[in-house]
């Protein structure tokens, strides 16, 4: 059994963890993951995108085009990059999140809307999981990092949870950041049980 | 022994820690840099590491201590083997006596930038074998198998990987390495192995190379490095992969078989060691074979020894790959292109809408075009650059600007569009040299980084100085290799150099080069920056600026701000002129008026000094670096 995740978003909103921390997940109980990040060049508000595949010894890093069986998109407009890589009945999990480039900012280039980007993966066929930036708890009064948020909610609408047992996750979550357990938890949590 | 999460860099270093590696060195590349950088962190104490000044002398390091009975690694991207070309070619030719390994990272799909070039080709010139792990774990076994390949034969070795299999992360069973004996180094005088003096010496080395390349040839096989597997009955489709294509393989015939499609008998050739040619193996699989399929990225090498050998045997089946038009020279793989060559070489028809559909929802992502970090200098000269031309009276597009590797070319985009120019390391002092003797009257900037500048930028600039050509360069100092994950460089803070290492001042070295007239710039500071800059483009002579500030991603790691920006609301109108002159990621649009975020803002203060609102208010500022 295998399973191809294809994360994209921008640099800063941790989706490079969302994989790390479900590879970890998988190794601990002996299933092979092959993970491959592309940082790009930019710190910071950059486009970031991540392979991982789960379950295959000796695997390729890259994705073929139909390929993934989830795609986690933590950016509106960058998601759409993502859509020739979901198989035809893959889960597209779609948070969507704004981080907008300068020329948005200052009203020079477009920026698609949110129906528009919901109406292209609709086409690919896959199922839609559309998880809203407006529906981030807060936590000790501060927003809960996104990241963990979005893959509670990966983990409880997408086929994902029947992959890896959220359980499993938590206890990496637990090991990864020994400060902040609390709030991690929390997090994951509050993504397993929001609404979507 | 324990299982670790590692890259495929990462495996190279544990894979030499396993070859008892006595020296290391090499300059920092994407998608290579992550060897040296693992094996400062987890270096035995008997090893020597370092960050050399460029490939070349990396490359030189390397060699000699090979030459001096020690086993030696070399690591670079691909642009760096043509940087340290001179002296390996040299070396080929010499051979070594302990053991010399050169790894080198190619970028098909171009992750990183620069020329999408393929490696292999310098393994064929000088007849070096090549070893192309296919996987993380094959590079970890490959490394020691490469050591021991170079020992036996004398040969200088090739580790070859992708971008692909040197950045991805698999997890492995590390063992703790073996306890070398302590090897003495041997100083070794063989004037017609280590010299090229006179052509008797020349023309025997070329033929000890093509030997030791033969002897190479043997022993790959002897070990079964490349794997050839013919189907029980004769016929049906042959099928060559190399390197990091193998693991597409069984996927795409799985996928294949998913269409409904039947392949018939497939036979297989893996070839991890890709020089030399496994003419051998290639021979059995097509006297087996009655059709040919050729996996490789990049370019045709492989394929094109192929041809050669199925014309020798009278081959008259179909040969798929890159020459017959089915796959590309560009790009790299996944297991698309094995299945669009599976079904090219048995004539199967694949679903319509298998790969390559367009999709139009693609076109809809915004453009984001990558910029300076918040708080980077680079932003200062970048700005101060523009406004010298516009000071000047003159048209952007009137002042050549020459730009360079590393973070110095993000001046190419908006909002700065200041560098006009990017070739390789150090290129932009000869382009602007050659740009003046075009006839060019508009005064000439170059700009470059300060690690850039150490690599390969001085020759270059010591050219201009003999040549009295009149430009002025911009050395953006900000004390790290910063784009490659800011490993130290020759200028970097002593307080990060290895031990007993000495710092390189800038400061003092450029003017010792008997420039005309320099000038050290704080970039922060714009008017100043840019009066500066507008005093050198109107002086004669070679003129050096050296901008230079601490790059704030580095400061900021270590706790420091530079100063603090702060929005004075009653003041802002949303002019938004802060964002469209400095594109700085740290400003946005809130409600009432510009919003600074304060987990990213170094307070570099250069929003403050656009505002002609003064609705930022700088505060006060640190001391310059």
């Amino acid at each position: 059994m295998y399973y191809d995740i294809y994360l994209v978003g921008v640099g800063g909103q941790g989706i490079l963890t969302i994989g790390e921390i479900v590879a970890e997940a998988a190794l601990k109980r002996d299933l092979p993951a092959n993970f491959y990040p592309t940082k790009g060049m930019a710190q910071r508000g950059g486009f970031v995108k991540a392979q991982l595949r789960l379950g295959r010894d000796n695997v390729g890093p890259s994705i073929a085009e139909k390929g993934a069986d989830l795609v986690i998109a933590m950016e509106l407009s960058e998601s759409l990059k993502a859509l020739r890589y979901l198989k035809p009945d893959g889960d597209f999990v779609l948070y969507s999140s704004v981080w907008s480039p300068t020329a948005v900012m200052l009203g020079k280039a477009p920026y698609p809307t949110v129906e528009e980007v919901l109406a292209e993966i609709e086409k690919t066929g896959g199922k839609i999981i559309h998880v809203k930036p407006e529906g981030r708890p807060e936590f000790e009064g501060q927003p809960v990092p996104e990241n963990v948020y979005v893959l509670g909610a990966a983990c409880r609408y997408s086929s994902l949870g029947r992959f890896i047992n959220p359980d499993e996750i938590r206890v990496t979550l637990e090991n990864r950041w020994k400060k902040g357990v609390e709030r991690n938890l929390y997090t994951f949590d509050a993504g397993m049980s929001s609404t979507l | 022994m324990s299982i670790k999460f590692i890259s495929g860099n990462e495996a190279i270093a544990y894979g030499s820690l396993q070859a008892g590696v006595k020296v290391v060195s090499g300059y920092p590349g994407t998608p290579s840099s992550e060897v040296i950088t693992s094996l400062f962190k987890n270096k035995p104490e008997d090893l020597y590491v370092e960050w050399s000044s460029n490939e070349k002398v990396a490359f030189e390091v390397a060699a000699a201590a090979s030459w001096a009975g020690q086993r030696a690694l070399c690591t670079m991207k691909m642009s760096g083997l043509n940087v340290a070309y001179d002296s390996l070619a040299s070396v080929a030719y010499s051979g070594c006596s302990g053991a010399l390994v050169v790894y080198v990272a190619d970028d098909p799909g171009v992750s990183a930038g620069m020329c999408e070039q393929d490696s292999r080709g310098f393994a064929l010139i000088s007849d070096l074998p090549m070893l192309e792990p296919a996987s993380v774990e094959e590079a970890y076994s490959l490394t020691r198998f490469a050591f021991e390949l170079s020992e036996s034969t004398g040969t200088p070795v090739f580790i070859r990987m992708v971008t692909a299999t040197a950045l991805s992360y698999a997890g492995m069973d590390i063992k703790d390495p073996p306890v070398f004996p302590e090897c003495e180094p041997k100083l070794i005088k063989d004037i017609a192995k280590y010299t090229k003096a006179g052509s008797a010496i020349c023309l025997d080395q070329h033929r000890d190379v093509i030997e030791r390349l033969a002897k190479a040839g043997e022993i790959i096989r002897e070990k079964n490095i490349n794997s050839l597997s013919l189907s029980p009955e004769a016929g049906g489709l042959g099928i060559i992969v190399a390197g990091a294509v193998f693991p597409y393989l069984e996927e795409g015939l799985r996928l294949v078989d998913e269409y409904g499609l039947k392949t018939g008998p497939v036979s297989t050739l893996k070839v991890t060691a890709t020089v030399p040619f496994p003419a051998e193996e290639v021979r059995s699989l097509i006297k087996h074979c009655s059709a040919l399929l050729i996996l490789e990225e990049l370019e045709p090498h492989l394929e094109k020894d192929l041809y050669i050998e199925a014309h020798k045997l009278g081959f008259s089946g179909k040969i798929i790959g890159k020459l017959d038009g089915t796959l590309s020279r560009i790009g790299d793989y996944s297991a698309e292109q094995v299945v669009k060559g599976i079904a090219a070489a048995l004539t199967l028809k694949l679903p319509a809408d298998l790969f390559g559909s367009e999709y139009k929802g693609e076109k809809l992502t915004a453009s984001r075009p990558i910029t300076t970090c918040a708080g980077c200098p680079h932003r200062g000269t970048f700005l101060a650059i523009n406004k010298a031309i516009k000071e000047l009276k003159m048209k952007k597009d009137e002042v050549m600007v020459t730009g360079d590797i590393g973070c110095t070319i993000l001046g190419m985009n908006p909002p700065f569009n200041t560098v006009w120019t990017e070739i390789s390391m150090g290129a932009s002092i000869g382009f602007a040299q050659g740009y003046y003797h075009s006839g060019v009257k508009t005064p000439i900037i170059a700009t470059i980084g300060d690690s850039t500048f150490f690599h390969a930028g001085l020759p270059s600039l010591i050219n201009a100085v003999q040549h009295q050509v009149p430009l002025t360069l911009i050395i953006m100092d900000n004390g790290w290799t910063s784009m490659t994950g800011m490993q130290v460089s020759p200028g970097t803070d002593e307080k990060f150099q290895q031990p007993g290492n000495q710092r390189l001042d800038l400061a003092k070295i450029v003017p010792a080069l008997g420039i005309n007239h320099f000038k050290m710039i704080n970039p922060y500071e714009l008017e100043e920056s840019t009066a500066a800059i507008r005093e050198a483009m109107t002086l004669s002579g070679v003129k050096v600026i050296l901008s230079r500030q601490e790059c704030a991603i580095q400061a900021m790691r270590q706790g420091k701000r530079y100063g603090k920006s702060t929005v004075i609301e009653g003041n802002c109108n949303k002019c938004k002129l802060c964002i469209t002159v400095t594109g700085c990621p740290a400003i946005s649009l809130g409600e009432e008026s510009i919003v600074i975020d304060p987990a990213i803002c170094y307070g570099c203060g250069l929003c403050s000094q656009v505002c002609n609102r003064e609705a930022i208010e700088r505060g006060p500022v640190k001391d310059v670096l």
